[in-house]
């Protein structure tokens, strides 16, 4: 009976590795290009959720495509998807023994991997964001100042609430989440500064659900522009596209958003070029450069991308969006998104 | 008073998804065998729920007819799984703990590898939505909570006096009891203790597979790979919290949806609480719960875990 219980056993552990490993999507290698002109650097993303998550993952997987693309020959690509922090080490270390010149892990969640693997493999690059802070001489950082975008977003919101109120659904205040929140918020109160600002968090990046709850929580406040990154933004425009006939919109922070069936709810959309801090990346690394340095995307060197749904765009609005991108294509780093003080509002 | 009606609304909406999965989980640990796989079943039932209205409807308007199928997919899969859970249980007297973890990271693989398969990332169906009752849903305060919500809302409540007299009405209830509590004493009148767990399980695993499915369809409106996010474990902590009574788990399922969107609307509220706290009061509250209450000891099925085998005195 004994073996017959261990028979049992391994089965079922057998089964769960195998179902787990089925949602740990391998390595997946998207194009390999060869050519005989420069060196084609070999590069791998490890991501926590998948490429297709309309949000922050596909963000850099649609870049580094892009980037494939702008620089053809140059870029030999694969990924790795759903990869918790604990499991991403042994995968970012068959990408450094298979010769991978660059490994971009995805999250700030990974730094500690990173900075244990770049004193271990001296002579690979490595990469992960959002972070401000400069990393050992391989290691690149990169950190969207999406307080820009937030700015933008806010603009809109203060100026097409008819409310007056305006809702934000945050997944954690951290990172570039916490960037872009607090950008709106500025930017509300640049345009509309009597407008009342509700701002609530999940507490996840990718809970969809409470994302929806959340959104209909600000929407029976009130709220009829609202707001919010990463990939569970979905839940909160789901919900806001639940409401068909009522005017209440969505201000989105990922062009994928735009496309969807939802889209026809979202006024505007920002998003991250990763494309460019790609290229960038590749331009490094021709000069010899393989870390120690923090890439910041903004308007300023093309950081972001911004686009309208033509069906809801105001020409008054978007010349004061227009205006105040101008300004931050001038010069970067002009807003004090720190200062805001969400308990002032 | 909006701020309640809000509140008790959303909450109640909320809770289906507990309260279903939680009194499949009651009737499967009545029976002795508790099942920590209910996560990865409501995973499956959740994809499988959207999956035929998304294919037959691409992401437009679809027939019901299309929806009842996704919701019948879902239970008949999530029955489908409680049997199989039951094969290493049951039969092969596999520890449940272990063999729970592994259905609930099979599940997960399951939904998340057929998704990338047939729909290839998150999207959303226009699911189930049910138009308020007319006349009652115009009651102040009552109307909105009670009179506006899903149909599906409705039927997870009533599921609540529904499994109550299937556990302690009827000839079965009382043999999946018997067999949870002193399965050497029913074996001994005749019962086939693993028959009737076989039973159970799927009983339990079929309204975990709804409990999913209602998350996609009627809550969420669509699915991700992250859409279940740990509420599968805390039907299990509500079955203790409930005491294994249905009525019990019902306010179980409630409290913790009141909590959930009380936090919610205390942090668009702007009141000044730090948001961590706040997103953790939920949780805290269940723990707090079982931790402080000495009954859920004493009141469980006796022989819960504990895999029969009528060659072994016990």
């Amino acid at each position: 009976m004994k073996k017959l219980i261990s028979l049992a056993l391994s089965l079922s552990l057998a089964t769960a590795l195998f179902a787990g490993g089925a949602s740990e999507a391998p390595a997946k290698t998207e194009t390999t290009s060869q050519s005989s002109g420069p060196k084609a650097y070999k590069v791998a993303l490890i991501i926590e959720n998948t490429i297709d998550d309309k949000g922050w993952c596909q963000a850099m997987h649609d870049g580094i495509l892009e980037a494939q693309k702008e620089l053809p020959g140059r870029i030999e690509y694969s990924y790795s998807e759903k990869m918790a922090p604990v499991d991403a080490g042994s995968v970012a270390r068959q990408y450094a023994a298979q010769g991978y010149d660059l490994i971009i892990c995805h999250g700030a969640q990974y730094k500690n991997l990173v900075m244990e693997m770049a004193d271990e493999y001296p002579n690979i690059s490595f990469a992960f964001g959002t972070s401000a802070e400069i990393g050992p001489k391989n290691v690149f950082t990169y950190m969207p100042q999406s307080e820009e975008t937030g700015y933008l977003s806010g603009i809109i919101a203060g100026l097409t609430t008819k409310t007056g109120t305006i809702g934000i659904v945050g997944p954690v205040d951290g990172g570039d989440a916490a960037r872009y929140n607090r950008g709106v918020v500025l930017g509300v109160k640049a345009v509309n500064p009597k407008a009342k600002i509700l701002v609530a968090h999940t507490g996840s990046f990718s809970d969809f659900v409470k994302a929806g709850d959340l959104a209909k929580v600000q929407m029976q406040q009130g709220a009829d522009i609202l707001t919010g990154s990463s990939q569970q933004a979905i839940g909160a425009l789901r919900a806001v596209a639940e409401e068909k006939d009522k005017d209440i919109y969505w201000v989105a922070q990922d062009g994928a958003l735009l496309t969807i069936p939802e889209g026809y709810k979202v006024i505007a959309t920002s998003s991250y070029n990763y494309g460019a801090v790609m290229a960038g990346l590749v331009g490094k690394l021709d000069a010899g450069i393989k870390g120690g340095e923090c890439i910041p995307m903004n308007f300023n060197n093309n950081g972001f991308f911004w686009a309208w749904n033509d069906n809801l765009k105001k020409a008054e609005v978007a010349a004061k969006v227009d205006e105040a991108m101008a300004k931050f294509k001038a010069k970067p780093d002009t807003l004090d998104w720190a200062s805001v003080d969400y308990s002032k509002l | 008073m909006n701020y309640i009606v809000t509140i008790l609304t959303l909450a109640i909406a909320s809770s289906v998804s507990l309260l279903l999965a939680s009194l499949g989980e009651m009737i499967n640990q009545r029976s002795g065998v508790f099942n920590l796989g209910c996560e990865g079943i409501m995973a499956v039932g959740a994809f499988l729920g959207m999956l035929v209205p998304y294919l037959v409807g691409k992401g437009g308007p679809t027939s019901g007819v299309y929806n009842l199928i996704g919701l019948l997919l879902a239970t008949g899969i999530g029955a489908l799984l409680g049997l199989f859970f039951a094969i290493f249980v049951v039969t092969f007297r596999a520890p449940q703990g272990i063999a729970g973890i592994g259905l609930e990271m099979f599940g997960l693989g399951v939904a998340g590898t057929l998704f990338r398969h047939f729909i290839g990332g998150t999207q959303s169906v226009p699911g189930i939505t049910t138009p308020p009752i007319p006349l009652l849903s115009k009651i102040p305060v009552i109307g909105p909570i009670l009179f506006s919500q899903n149909i599906l809302v409705y039927v997870a409540y009533l599921c609540v006096p529904l499994s109550w007299y299937l556990l302690f009405k009827t000839p079965w209830g009382l043999k999946v009891r018997a067999c949870g509590t002193t399965p050497r004493a029913a074996d001994s009148i005749g019962i086939n203790v693993n028959h009737v767990r076989y039973q159970a399980l799927a009983v339990g695993g079929a309204m975990a597979g709804l409990a999913g499915a209602y998350l996609s369809l009627c809550q969420a409106k669509m699915f991700s790979d992250s859409l279940i996010s740990g509420r599968g474990f805390i039907a299990v902590a509500l079955v203790y919290f409930g005491h294994w009574k249905p009525v019990k788990i019902m306010w179980g399922a409630l409290l913790f949806s009141l909590a959930q969107t009380f936090q919610n609307v205390i942090q668009s509220l702007g009141i000044n609480f730090p948001y961590e706290f706040a997103v953790m009061l939920p949780y805290v509250l269940v723990i707090l719960v079982l931790a402080f209450d000495r009954e859920s000891q004493r009141l469980g099925p006796t022989a819960l875990g504990a895999p029969f085998n009528r060659e072994i005195r016990t």
